[in-house]
């Protein structure tokens, strides 16, 4: 009977947040007369919007969780697609791949940035900052600042489907459980994570453990690097910054991604939070809402879930003692 | 006598600081540390009451030249810099000083301040955030001010008109802007097209180029279509509708039907969702954009008969799309549209301003080259990036220097690439 009631709370937990939000904007939708998944476009938007959140969150959660605040992945997703797409481009080269190259060299960024975080041992906020900038300095020079464009390219441009998306976002999430549940380096990981004295002292390894978290990030980054390139078929150029904005795409998710959690492993929160924010975009979209609007919307959603996570207690004991006076 | 030796200091660095921090009047600002070196070299550009256009000009000194740029990512502002650095600054004796990408006002005043440290002698600007601070702020310390590939709105030229220090400003006037969105859209409407699309760019910011090129189009709909846009059917009437509303609104006009809109730059998830399902909106025949539209549409419509139309400037990246059909037409800036309001920055530093007949600043409008094919960009987009021979040449240019208004004014209305061609 407890277990039951066990798996139930389980299966509350976790599809509550993602199936009320889909139930809120079909309703919306069907409201304003449209439907929210109308055509295939649609369809492709919403798992593209799911996939890049997705790797964007798995990549910010990583070193985040371990109190390293990374502001250079959006730079790390802009440089790797960057160097990926002008070999492909210049090679001939399969969407494949670029989708490789771009892994690669978001691995390789990525280390590097740990291994200059590890290595000037300054705050991390600091040095990826000066990384961010590095990155988007160095993606300016290649491309003597006109970005890269294969607008033209049939190949690289075929990217976008949902059998794509769903592949990666599958291959994307088994790898990151593998690597963080099932190897020496993620128990090492969990270990700094809940106590990096005690686990220094019994032998593992913090430096190399941080490299690796960063080039893992690093990786994801490269992936979400091509999949917005291959969405547009052209890369801007981001400068003084402009490329710190994608993190911020992972904060809602990763909140909600948090609270899932509970419940289940935590990147499956991640992707239900993924999920639940593509959800909110493709409605942005469907009604065409004006982006001053969405920014109030999203920003009242994180703000109203950060408060419900501060004081789920006190609106437990709330609940418990209405129902006390109810009975 | 600890005590004598005490106060012996402190009024020697008393005395020290004031001498130190005596701030010469405007228009006289004091050389900062490393300038005294060059001060010679500016006496070229005194104040304009010792101008003789007749006299030959001395250009012996380099002469500094702040510029400012509000944007170092987009074709347009790469293919001016570009014409700058690699035509302009090895054909003539001027250092060329960039400021940073500019965001805001306050780092317009900032870059300025920067400029007149360094002893630049004018302020070319591309920064468009408060162009009056910019103008008041040069005039104030004694050195020249123009706007590049811009216009001020007819209120501020009347205020700043007069200002010995303000050249002017050469480039799209904002008529010129409504007529390019009016070309742009008669051209798919005598093609018997009626069903479009538009991107509007920076409407939603209440850019006014933007607003004006949108209004063009939409004149040009309900001209062809014999309708309306929301109650308005004449050109003054749509631009205050636009300005009213920062969107367009989709439906009917006449026989010609706005299928979709698209406005702002958000780049984010819902945007490009948004893009994407304009660009398949079903039955669409044209995209027109305010401004690129190949970039953001180019591939939701690959293997579809949708055609897109752009305004921007001459870039490899839209001869490829051009090439593989994602843009079928391109309002675009040539790069050495620059290059007069350079000469006649350069004119003033030399102690050779060029006004009106009346003494006023420049303000003369230049458009864009259109191009609706891949060969015609080809053929442009040649003359465009050379670097050798670009449109405006050296001895083109030379002409204009100390020149009288007449003669700069005839050369800056011929911009068409025929017109160009044939002053070669």
């Amino acid at each position: 009977m407890k277990k039951g009631k066990k798996i139930t709370t389980k299966i509350l937990g976790i599809a509550t947040i993602p199936t009320v939000t889909f139930i809120i904007m079909i309703i919306l939708c069907a409201v304003n007369g449209v439907k929210l998944f109308e055509t295939t476009g649609n369809w492709i938007a919403f798992f593209r919007a799911v996939t890049s959140v997705m790797l964007t969150t798995f990549a910010l959660s990583i070193n985040l969780n371990s109190g390293r605040f990374d502001f250079s992945i959006g730079s790390i997703s802009l440089l790797s697609s960057i160097i990926s797409s002008t070999i492909c481009i210049k090679a001939g080269l399969t969407t494949p791949f670029m989708l490789s190259v771009s892994l690669i060299s978001g691995i390789v960024l990525g280390a590097l940035s740990g291994l200059v975080y590890v290595l000037i041992k300054l705050p991390p906020i600091i040095v990826s900052l000066g990384i961010a900038l590095f990155y988007e300095g160095l993606s300016f020079a290649i491309t003597n600042g006109y970005g890269v464009s294969f607008v033209a390219n049939a190949e690289l441009i075929s990217f976008p489907s949902v059998a794509h998306y769903l592949e990666v976002i599958i291959i994307a999430l088994c790898v990151i459980i593998i690597l963080f549940d099932y190897t020496r380096f993620g128990y090492n990981y969990r270990a700094l994570l809940s106590g990096q004295k005690v686990s220094v002292n019994m032998g593992i390894k913090e430096i190399p453990n941080a490299i690796g978290c960063y080039a893992i990030a690093g990786g994801l980054m490269g992936i979400v690097g091509f999949i917005s390139a291959t969405n547009t078929g052209n890369i801007q150029m981001a400068l003084n910054f402009g490329s710190i904005g994608v993190m911020f795409t992972a904060f809602l998710p990763m909140f909600i991604g948090g609270f899932i959690g509970r419940f289940c492993n935590e990147r499956i929160g991640y992707v239900l939070g993924a999920v639940t924010t593509a959800l909110i975009s493709l409605m942005y979209a469907r009604l065409d809402v004006d982006s001053s609007v969405q920014q109030i919307v999203t920003a009242l959603i994180l703000v109203g879930f950060l408060i419900y996570l501060n004081n789920e207690n006190k609106l437990k004991v709330l609940l418990i003692g209405k129902r006390g006076l109810h009975k | 006598m600890k005590k004598v030796l005490a106060l012996m200091l402190c009024f020697a660095l008393t005395i020290g600081c004031l001498t130190g921090c005596g701030k010469a009047p405007a228009g006289e600002e004091a050389p900062a540390e490393g300038q005294n070196e060059t001060t010679e070299e500016q006496e070229g550009a005194q104040a304009p009451e010792n101008e003789d256009p007749g006299v030959e000009l001395d250009m012996s000194k380099t002469v500094k030249i702040g510029v400012l740029v509000s944007d170092s990512t987009t074709a347009e502002s790469l293919a001016f810099q570009s014409y700058y650095k690699d035509y302009i600054a090895s054909n003539y004796n001027v250092e060329l000083v960039y400021s940073d990408e500019l965001t805001d006002a306050a780092g317009e005043k900032s870059a300025i301040d920067t400029f007149i440290t360094n002893n630049c002698k004018a302020v070319i600007s591309f920064s468009s955030f408060d162009r009056m601070a910019q103008l008041e702020q040069c005039a104030g310390a004694g050195i020249y001010y123009a706007v590049a590939t811009g216009t001020l709105t007819d209120d501020e030229y009347a205020q700043v008109k007069d200002n010995e220090y303000y050249v002017g400003a050469i480039g799209p006037s904002l008529e010129i802007e409504f007529q390019t969105g009016y070309d742009m859209a008669k051209y798919y409407l005598d093609q018997g097209k009626t069903r479009f699309a538009i991107f509007g760019g920076a409407i939603p910011y209440y850019t006014e180029m933007h607003i004006y090129r949108a209004a063009g189009m939409l004149t040009a709909m309900v001209e062809a279509g014999g309708g309306d846009y929301q109650g308005a059917s004449d050109k003054d009437a749509i631009i205050g509708k636009l300005f009213e509303t920062a969107s367009i609104e989709t439906g009917s006009i006449g026989s010609v039907e706005i299928l979709g809109y698209v406005g702002g730059y958000d780049m984010d998830d819902a945007w490009f969702a948004k893009c994407g399902q304009m660009a398949q909106t079903e039955g669409l025949e044209v995209i027109l954009a305010v401004g690129n539209g190949s970039d953001f549409f180019g591939s939701s419509i690959a293997g579809t008969d949708v055609k897109i139309a752009s305004v921007d400037a001459y870039a490899t990246a839209y001869g490829e799309a051009m090439e593989g059909g994602m843009l079928d037409y391109l309002a675009g800036k040539f790069s050495a549209s620059i290059g007069p309001i350079f000469i006649a920055t350069y004119s003033a530093t030399l102690g050779a301003p060029i006004r009106t007949e009346d003494g006023c600043a420049l303000a003369l409008s230049q458009g864009y080259w259109v191009a609706t094919s891949a060969e015609q960009f080809n053929e442009f987009y040649a003359v465009d990036s050379s670097t050798e021979a670009p449109a405006y040449t050296k001895n083109m240019l030379d002409t204009l220097l100390g020149t009288d208004y007449a003669t700069f004014e005839a050369f800056v209305s011929k911009y068409s690439f025929e017109e160009i061609q044939t002053m070669q």
